[in-house]
Parts: structure tokens; C-alpha cells; sequence
């Protein structure tokens, strides 16, 4: 019988693997089957090298057009995973590869839109922001750089599925988590210092009883500064529980808010 | 106002914009599209503080498994071109800015409604065994995704020279003055999207710390990311000590999984 061992992916492959991901993993997402078509073309190289066969070149070309949907940072951790296996099972890993993809694109997703959607934002995000509003460009230099470094690391992700594979993803399962953990602490932090800066709101209200005239800031400032900015975030915080309530009605809800209360006086 | 070449250029930053989106994440934020549109107009600083202010909505805001976010890149560019050209202020461009971004999220729908023509093209080319044919069809969404973000940067730029200082003379004042007060406080959207998101009830105190230091201690940004990084290392280094102690206690894995499930 004839062994299905292909010659070893060099460095080389890899690094060609990695590029053909990055440029269309998401170029042509659609919704019938979202990343399928950035796999595919990831892998379609190595397809025509691995099946000289035509039927099985058409069978694993069909396999790895199917659904396929994760983090575009984190996902080349599954090819390189994809890539060992095949490279050395080739045909008859079919069913192995199939389950593999589907099995670890949720929990890789899950891990990169946390790390690279959401807490690398809010932090370099609000720092921008925050010396932005001043008119300094320093805060968005720095996102702009920290970008470039996440650019380049993001390289060492699929050599290390393809060299270490399923295991390290079980034992680094549980130091990923604290890393993750922490991350959101440092996140929460800054965003609570967010809510008293980025967020102008004066009431311009003044209560007039004979000589006595009141300014109504001045009196919230005395029970807690920011006190507006931070019972609006509750309020719209509390509306996103609600159900139906997506991102987009809340905007267009706060639009309306501002110009209602400006309307009345109540802010301005 | 704008010039044909900043027109372009504009239009060419739209149609890149979406694309780093997708691939190399670089530029694909508003306050950095808001600070090189400003380079563009020549105004660095209305750019910036346009861009920020949107920056501020999007925070908790990404796109998830193909759901379509506001598309406040393209916000940003007209934000900043209306900042510049009406010269009502930045404050009352983002109240434009935001509406302009909440239409476009159509596009970004479209986009990606389209390109299942290319998806069904892969699906015929692999039965018939054309792989070049196939690959082809994966990068051709580069052109769906260009155009649904260029092509009304560049019509709303060329409207807004012909059109924009008859349409401000007809706006009236408690509008204007209403923009900008919404404006000022549309920050709250992106900040309590993001409290939704993370588990903000299970660490309130660190919210609570971080608003502490800067409404009522006056930090700084930048000195309150570095007070959340010390708390952020205490917090690693105590749970790390946590599961070695309870690690020599039981060597069963659930233990640590278990631990740091959210």
C-alpha cells in the first residue's frame, strides 16, 4: 500500500500560508458561509501538493469549503493544525481535519474577539480618544504602533498550531483565561475613568426664588462630580438589558435624547 | 472648501479603510481614519478630536460572526470634512457624523450579501475541479467591500460642496445647539455597549476605582491605564499563587478550569 507521507513543510510554507490568510480570510465573508472562501484559498496550495489524485483533490476542496467562521488573528492556529495533520495523514485525515475546524474555531474566536476586539481597543482606545479630544495625535500614534506590533506577532501564531498543536491549546487553556481576566480588569478600570472625562454634560438650569438664585450644576457637583455622565451610562446601560434593544436604537435613542433635552434646557 | 485631489484621496482612504478592516488591522479605527482624513483637509486637530469622539461610541461596538457594527470609519471622514467646511463646530459635526454612520451599515450588508455570487462561483468551480478558477473568487470580494465604502464617501463629498451651505442656512438653532448637546454625551453608547460585554458586574469595584481616580483625584488617562495595570498584575499574580496552592492540593485539571471560567 502507498504511505501517504508528503515531504515536510518548510518555514517557507508556512509563512505562505500566513499571507494567503491574511489577505482574504474576510475578503469575500459572506453570509451563506462566511470565511469559507479565505480557508479555502489559505489552503488550496497545499491541496493541489498533498492530492495528486484528482477525486481526492475534489473532496478535500469541497471539505474545506464548508462553513467555517473564527478570529481572523487567532484562526491560523487552526491551519497550522490543519496543515501538520494533513501533510502527514493526508487523505485519510479528512474526517479528523473536518472536525478539528469546526471544534476549535468557536473557542479561537472567542479568545481573539475578547483579547483583539475588545480589550486592545478599549485600552489604546480610550487613551487615543482621551488625547485626541485635547487635539493631541500621541494617543493614536501609539494605537497605530501597538497595531504594527500586533501585525508582526501575528505571524508566530500558525507555526505554533502547526509544531505544537492540540496540546498546548488544552494547557495553555487555563493561563490564557488569567491573562484574559486581567486584561478586562485594566479594562474596566480605564473605562471607568472614561465616563467623567469624554462625556460633556452641563446643566445650564438655575432656580430663581427672590435674591436667591441656585445653579442646579453646582448642587449636583456638590453630591458627586460627574453625577450626570454617570447616571446616563446606567440609563443606557440598563435600555442594552432590555430585549430588542439592539446597538443602533440606542444611538439613534441618545441623538434624540440630546436634542430633547437641549430643547428643554436641561443640558446645554 | 474641498478640492477634487482631497476628494480622492478621501475616497481612496474609504475604499482602504475597509480593506485593512479585513486584513492587516492597522489604520481601521475612527480616530485614526478621523486623523488622517484631518491630514487630508489640512486640519489635523478637528480630525482628531471628530475622530475621538466616535472612537468613544464604538468601544464595546465590534463585529462579531458577521454582524454588521454603525460604520463609523466612514462617519469619520464626513464628520471631519463638515467640522472643517461648516465650521459649526466639531461637537455639532458628530451629531451629523452619527446618522451618516448609522446609513451606511446597509452597505456593509450589501457587501456582504453580494459577495455569496462569489461563494456559489467557488461551489461550482470545485465540483468541475478548476482550483485556479476557484482561488480566483476569494479575493474578488476586495472590489464589493472597496465600493460599498468609497463610492458614498465620494457622492456624499461632492454633495456636500454643491449643497452644504444652503442646507445649513435652513437649519434651525435649537437643532444645532441640539446636535451638539447629543453630541456630547453619544460617548455613553460606546462606553455602556462595553460594560455589557465584559462582566462588569463581577468586577464593579475596578469601574468603580477607575471613575474614583479621574472625576474626584483628577488623573490623568494615561497615569489611570497604569493604575489598572498594577491591579491587573496583583490580580495575575494572586490567582496564579491560588491555583499552584490548590494545584499541590489536587492535581485534577477540572480544578483549574473550573477556576477561571467567567
Amino acid at each position: 500500500m502507498k504511505t501517504n507521507e508528503n515531504t515536510p513543510l518548510t518555514k517557507h510554507d508556512l509563512f505562505r500560508a500566513n499571507w494567503r490568510w491574511l489577505w482574504t480570510s474576510q475578503l469575500s465573508w459572506n453570509y451563506e458561509k462566511m470565511m469559507a472562501p479565505g480557508y479555502f484559498y489559505t489552503v488550496l496550495p497545499f491541496l493541489r501538493r498533498f492530492y495528486p489524485q484528482d477525486d481526492e483533490l475534489v473532496e478535500m476542496m469541497q471539505m474545506h469549503n464548508q462553513f467555517f467562521n473564527t478570529n481572523a488573528f487567532t484562526g491560523p492556529f487552526i491551519i497550522g493544525m490543519d496543515l501538520a495533520i494533513e501533510n502527514r495523514k493526508g487523505y485519510a485525515a479528512k474526517d479528523t481535519v473536518a472536525g478539528i475546524k469546526t471544534g476549535l474555531m468557536g473557542p479561537l474566536a472567542s479568545v481573539g474577539d475578547t483579547i483583539f476586539g475588545v480589550i486592545i481597543p478599549t485600552i489604546f482606545g480610550s487613551i487615543g480618544a482621551y488625547m485626541g479630544l485635547k487635539g493631541s495625535p500621541i494617543g493614536a500614534i501609539l494605537w497605530l504602533m501597538v497595531n504594527l506590533i500586533i501585525f508582526v506577532l501575528r505571524f508566530a501564531i500558525l507555526p505554533l498550531g502547526f509544531y505544537q498543536g492540540q496540546k498546548l491549546l488544552e494547557s495553555a487553556e487555563g493561563k490564557l483565561n488569567l491573562v484574559t481576566d486581567s486584561a478586562i480588569l485594566l479594562g474596566l478600570t480605564v473605562v471607568g475613568a472614561l465616563i467623567p472625562t469624554v462625556i460633556t454634560a452641563h446643566v445650564p438650569f438655575v432656580f430663581q426664588a427672590g435674591k436667591v438664585t441656585l445653579h442646579l450644576q453646582t448642587v449636583l457637583n456638590q453630591i458627586m462630580p460627574s453625577l450626570v455622565p454617570a447616571l446616563l451610562v446606567a440609563l443606557v446601560y440598563w435600555l442594552l438589558g432590555k430585549k430588542h434593544v439592539t446597538a443602533t436604537k440606542v444611538i439613534l435613542f441618545v441623538l434624540v435624547l440630546g436634542i430633547v433635552l437641549s430643547y428643554c434646557h436641561i443640558l446645554g | 472648501m474641498t478640492t477634487w485631489w482631497q476628494i480622492i484621496l478621501l475616497s481612496a482612504l474609504a475604499f482602504w479603510m475597509i480593506i485593512d478592516q479585513l486584513t492587516v488591522c492597522w489604520i481601521s479605527n475612527p480616530l485614526c481614519i478621523g486623523m488622517i482624513s484631518g491630514l487630508i483637509m489640512g486640519n489635523l486637530q478637528t480630525g482628531l478630536i471628530v475622530g475621538a469622539a466616535l472612537q468613544l461610541m464604538v468601544l464595546g461596538v465590534s463585529t462579531y460572526g458577521g454582524a454588521s457594527m454603525p460604520n463609523f470609519l466612514t462617519g469619520a471622514i464626513i464628520g471631519t470634512v463638515y467640522a472643517i467646511g461648516a465650521n459649526k463646530g466639531t461637537q455639532f459635526a458628530i451629531g451629523l457624523a452619527v446618522p451618516a454612520g448609522l446609513l451606511m451599515v446597509q452597505l456593509d450588508v450589501l457587501a456582504r450579501f453580494t459577495n455569496t455570487i462569489f461563494q456559489k462561483r467557488i461551489d461550482r468551480f470545485i465540483t468541475q475541479n478548476k482550483p485556479q478558477a476557484t482561488g480566483r473568487n476569494a479575493y474578488l470580494g476586495l472590489f464589493t467591500w472597496g465600493i460599498s465604502r468609497s463610492l458614498p464617501v465620494f457622492v456624499l463629498l461632492i454633495v456636500v460642496n454643491r449643497i452644504i451651505k444652503n442646507v445649513l442656512a435652513t437649519v434651525p438653532t435649537w437643532l444645532t445647539n441640539g446636535l451638539k448637546v447629543s453630541g456630547g454625551i453619544l460617548p455613553v453608547v460606546g462606553i455602556a455597549i462595553l460594560l455589557r460585554y465584559l462582566p462588569t458586574k463581577k468586577y464593579f469595584s475596578y469601574l468603580l476605582i477607575g471613575f474614583i481616580a479621574a472625576a474626584y483625584l483628577k488623573l490623568p488617562m494615561l497615569g489611570v491605564a497604569l493604575l489598572g495595570l498594577a491591579l491587573a498584575l496583583l490580580n495575575y499574580q494572586r490567582k496564579q499563587a491560588q491555583s499552584q496552592t490548590s494545584n499541590s492540593h489536587n492535581t485534577e485539571y477540572e480544578n483549574e478550569a473550573g477556576e477561571y471560567e467567567n
